[in-house]
């Protein structure tokens, strides 16, 4: 099988995914033990409030008669396939979901793209110069705090860091604020980034600043897998022959070290790079509770746990849709990286 | 031994019958051994019986706990007899208990100590009955070791087999040897928790109305509190005058390893310890969930290949496209009042939403090892031979994959630690009363940087430990079966049991 048609296999296969994945997620929405029209309705007794709501997430019809399982199924793949992802009923009463995610979608966007960019330029170089000098103090530093820093769960590392930020002050006796540190911030520094007109320098700063404590959490198991699996590569493409080759045939070290080891050892950390996306999704729920971040993750838990399901479904269907690009684009790039893939 | 001539197929039996002394050597040794601990041992299994029986009949009835009597009478006489053995297994002798070390007591007024072992001082009757539990867990290990070594010594009939050489390479893998001790603390916490905490949960949580406290006031009287009282007086509340750190007493002269809690007070390592214990049931439920089902899984596609791997690629690949942490919260929201989610508060339905969520991983883990194997030439022997598929996937293809579930299953325990806890600090996890670590940490977010700082951190550190040691243990065990695996490859699977979400 050449690359490519392993690559458009592999974009074929995503079809049955996705229906597959929303399959299961109509299964738990609507087969499980909660009935979708209570969770919503709550206390509230209200005939006609249940009756609309049953109407609009497509339990009845409109003359009140219930809809068979299977056609409820049909409509509800239908919809999600064509971006009618309906309304949401607790956490903000009609509002279109579509509108919603717009509205949350920047700030979770902020903090993924901080946490991965956080993550790749720590995690690597801190992994490719501990394989460039393999077992040594640095090397064994480097390794073990990665190991420690992988295993940290989000929502402790979260805590701490976000408590001892607040305290600064208190804690180095004034040397040290964070809260005013180069840019002055509102909330102690910890609190959500204000995402308006980022083209203005100041707002900028702030943005940044306050997304790095959440970035930084959200990445760490990334870091840390990043750091290993960088050092493992570097070790592996050290020892291989085409850089005996290249030593032997007297290139410079440096030409070596980037052109030779450095490309090379990148390929095995896409897989990591892109796996991370998917770390991000389901940590940002955590991260975004703790740094007050109203992000989708937020959204998403809200609705959960306030019992709106519909949009909790739609929200799924769109991390779902993220999944899926992101594991089609991994293959896309191993496609052009390395004509090795794809005999499998 | 049978080196010389070629080996006939003696029976296991005979071998011990033809030489019996070490093997009964060893019995005798296990025997004494589980004697000791017989009523720990009985009542412990009363509790899993009765929680396995109390699942069946609710799967039947779909009632409540399922020991509802009006409902079903029979199961709640099974229900009943089991408790009743447990119960039983309580008043059997058990050596190393609370009852013969206790480290409660009150001081006296010459400065020393009532009602302890010995008289000594709370902390070091608690310190010394911690060290003799996992001084006899550590020595039953060894035990269950010696019993190896004697089996390979004087009954094994072949000289040589390949576990020898992944035994020999685990023998200096010192990374991995210290992830196995940290995890057989874990366990050792978790198993024999009502025995290493300072106080039974019993008395810290749940019934801290009916328990009483004998302590030494400031005249020298010895008065008697509740201990919900003595809890409240002695929780930590982040100012240094109402806090009890790590490794001091309270004023009621109890002992406190790890501190004590916020609200309603009570003490850490309790909590800590019967959390260990829903953390390692809801971990190892999991694991036999999905290992069972991805070994299934694993040699079926690996035999039979194309169309039945074609669909369970389209089934795996779907079930890990939807983010693990999200599809958990929701699930433990439609299940709220279910009656699956009565069990352990919620520890069961957990335990069983994970195991079916995470077996692609480990699918995809054994997979490649597993269409390996299928291409030797033994499995094409043992088809031409006539053996029936089932045997030939059990007999000559599981064993090889077995090792590698095993790799990714310990990672995978340390992923569903940190996903449980973290649902757990979100609050919809397991609910109180019973334990979990997450709502530990949940409870001293706002004391970090005061006095009481130990809450929320104690259970962040031993969570690390914990996963850290779990990824030790699976290193180790790669690199004893399969020395020359490169982890490069496992990178993004790593990635993603290692993570979860949490």
């Amino acid at each position: 099988m050449s690359r490519w048609s392993y690559f458009a296999r592999r974009l074929v296969l995503a079809v049955p995914v996705l229906l597959f994945s929303m399959s299961i997620a109509f299964v738990i929405l609507r087969m499980g033990p909660i009935d979708p029209v209570s969770a919503i309705v709550g206390t509230q007794n209200d005939p006609a409030y249940r009756q609309a709501v049953a109407r609009s997430i497509g339990l009845i019809d409109a003359q009140g008669n219930p809809i068979p399982l299977w056609e409820q199924y049909f409509a509800f793949m239908r919809d999600l396939l064509t971006f009618d992802l309906g309304r949401s009923w607790v956490i903000s009463r009609g509002t279109s979901v579509s509108e919603l995610i717009a509205s949350r979608a920047p700030r979770t966007i902020w903090l993924g793209f901080w946490s991965v960019l956080v993550a790749l330029l720590v995690g690597i170089p801190l992994g490719f110069y501990a394989g460039l000098n393999p077992n040594t103090f640095s090397d064994y530093t480097a390794s073990f705090g990665g190991i420690i820093w992988r295993a940290m769960p989000n929502f402790w590392l979260g805590i701490i860091i976000s408590s001892l930020l607040v305290a600064s002050a208190q804690l180095t006796g004034g040397a040290f604020n964070w809260a005013d540190w180069i840019v002055e911030t509102s909330g102690g520094g910890v609190t959500a980034p204000p995402l308006t007109d980022l083209t203005d320098p100041e707002n900028l700063a702030i943005a940044i600043k306050q997304i790095l404590p959440a970035a930084l959490v959200l990445g760490s198991s990334s870091m840390g897998n990043e750091m290993r699996i960088g050092r493992t590569a570097v070790l592996e493409t050290v020892n291989s022959n085409y850089v005996e080759t290249a030593r032997a045939k007297g290139l410079p070290e440096r030409v070596i070290v980037w052109k030779h080891i450095f490309r090379n050892a990148l390929i095995p950390l896409v897989p990591v790079i892109t796996a991370e996306a998917f770390l991000l999704i389901g940590g940002s729920v955590v991260v975004e509770a703790i740094f007050a971040i109203n992000g989708l993750g937020k959204l998403f838990f809200d609705a959960a746990i306030q019992g709106d399901l519909p949009l909790a479904g739609s929200l799924l269907y769109i991390f779902v849709l993220i999944t899926l690009s992101i594991n089609i684009l991994q293959d896309f790039l191993y496609t052009i990286i390395d004509p090795r893939i794809g005999y499998d | 031994m049978s080196t010389q001539h070629q080996y006939e197929d003696v029976p296991l039996r005979e071998r011990i019958a033809a030489n019996p002394q070490p093997a009964a050597l060893w019995a005798v040794g296990l025997v004494v051994l589980l004697l000791l601990q017989l009523g720990a041992i009985v009542s412990t299994l009363g509790t899993a019986l009765e929680l396995f029986a109390s699942v069946i009949i609710g799967a039947f009835h779909g009632t409540p706990s399922g020991i509802s009597p009006a409902s079903n009478v029979a199961g709640a006489g099974v229900v009943a007899a089991l408790n009743g053995l447990e119960q039983f297994g309580r008043s059997l002798p058990t050596l190393l208990s609370r009852e013969f070390i206790p480290n409660q007591g009150h001081a006296t007024t010459e400065g020393g100590w009532d009602g302890t072992f010995l008289g000594l001082p709370p902390a070091f009757a608690w310190a010394f009955r911690v060290f003799l539990i996992y001084a006899y867990m550590f020595f039953f290990l060894w035990w269950l070791w010696f019993g190896y070594r004697t089996f390979v010594s004087h009954y094994r009939q072949a000289d040589w087999t390949p576990r020898d050489d992944v035994v020999r390479r685990l023998r200096t893998h010192r990374w991995g040897q210290f992830g196995l001790v940290i995890v057989v603390l874990f366990v050792g916490l978790g198993l024999f928790a009502p025995t290493v905490s300072p106080v039974t949960y019993d008395e810290d949580v749940i019934n801290p109305l009916e328990y009483e406290v004998e302590y030494l006031d400031d005249s020298g009287e010895v008065q008697t509190i509740l201990s919900a009282d003595a809890n409240l007086q002695s929780a930590s509340r982040g100012n240094p005058s109402s806090n009890v750190g790590p490794l001091s007493y309270d004023d009621f002269g109890r002992f406190h390893p790890f501190g004590t809690m916020n609200n309603p007070g009570g003490d850490l390592f309790t909590f800590m310890a019967y959390g260990a214990r829903v953390s390692l049931f809801i971990g190892l439920i999991a694991m036999g969930i999905s290992g069972f089902i991805a070994a299934f899984f694993g040699l079926l596609t690996a035999y039979y290949k194309g169309l039945s791997d074609l669909a369970v690629v389209v089934v795996s690949d779907s079930i890990q496209a939807i983010p693990v942490f999200l599809l958990v919260i929701l699930v433990s929201v439609v299940f709220q009042g279910h009656w699956l989610a009565e069990f352990y508060d919620g520890g069961l339905l957990f335990a069983l939403v994970f195991g079916l969520l995470y077996w692609p991983g480990l699918w995809r883990a054994v997979r490649g090892p597993a269409f390996q194997v299928s291409e030797q030439e033994w499995v094409d022997a043992a088809r031409s031979y006539g053996q029936g598929s089932i045997t030939t996937m059990r007999k000559h293809m599981l064993p090889y994959i077995l090792g590698y579930l095993l790799i990714y299953g310990s990672l995978m325990i340390g992923g569903i630690i940190i996903s449980v806890s973290a649902l757990s600090f979100l609050g919809i996890g397991i609910s109180p009363p019973t334990p979990e670590w997450g709502r530990a940490v949940a409870d001293g977010r706002g004391y970090v940087t005061t006095a009481s700082w130990h809450i929320a951190f104690i259970p962040g550190i031993l969570i690390v430990l914990v996963v850290t040691a779990l990824n030790a243990l699976g290193d180790g065990i790669r690199d004893g079966i399969d020395p020359q695996s490169e982890s490069g490859e496992s990178g993004a699977s790593e990635a993603a049991a290692a993570g979860g979400g949490g």
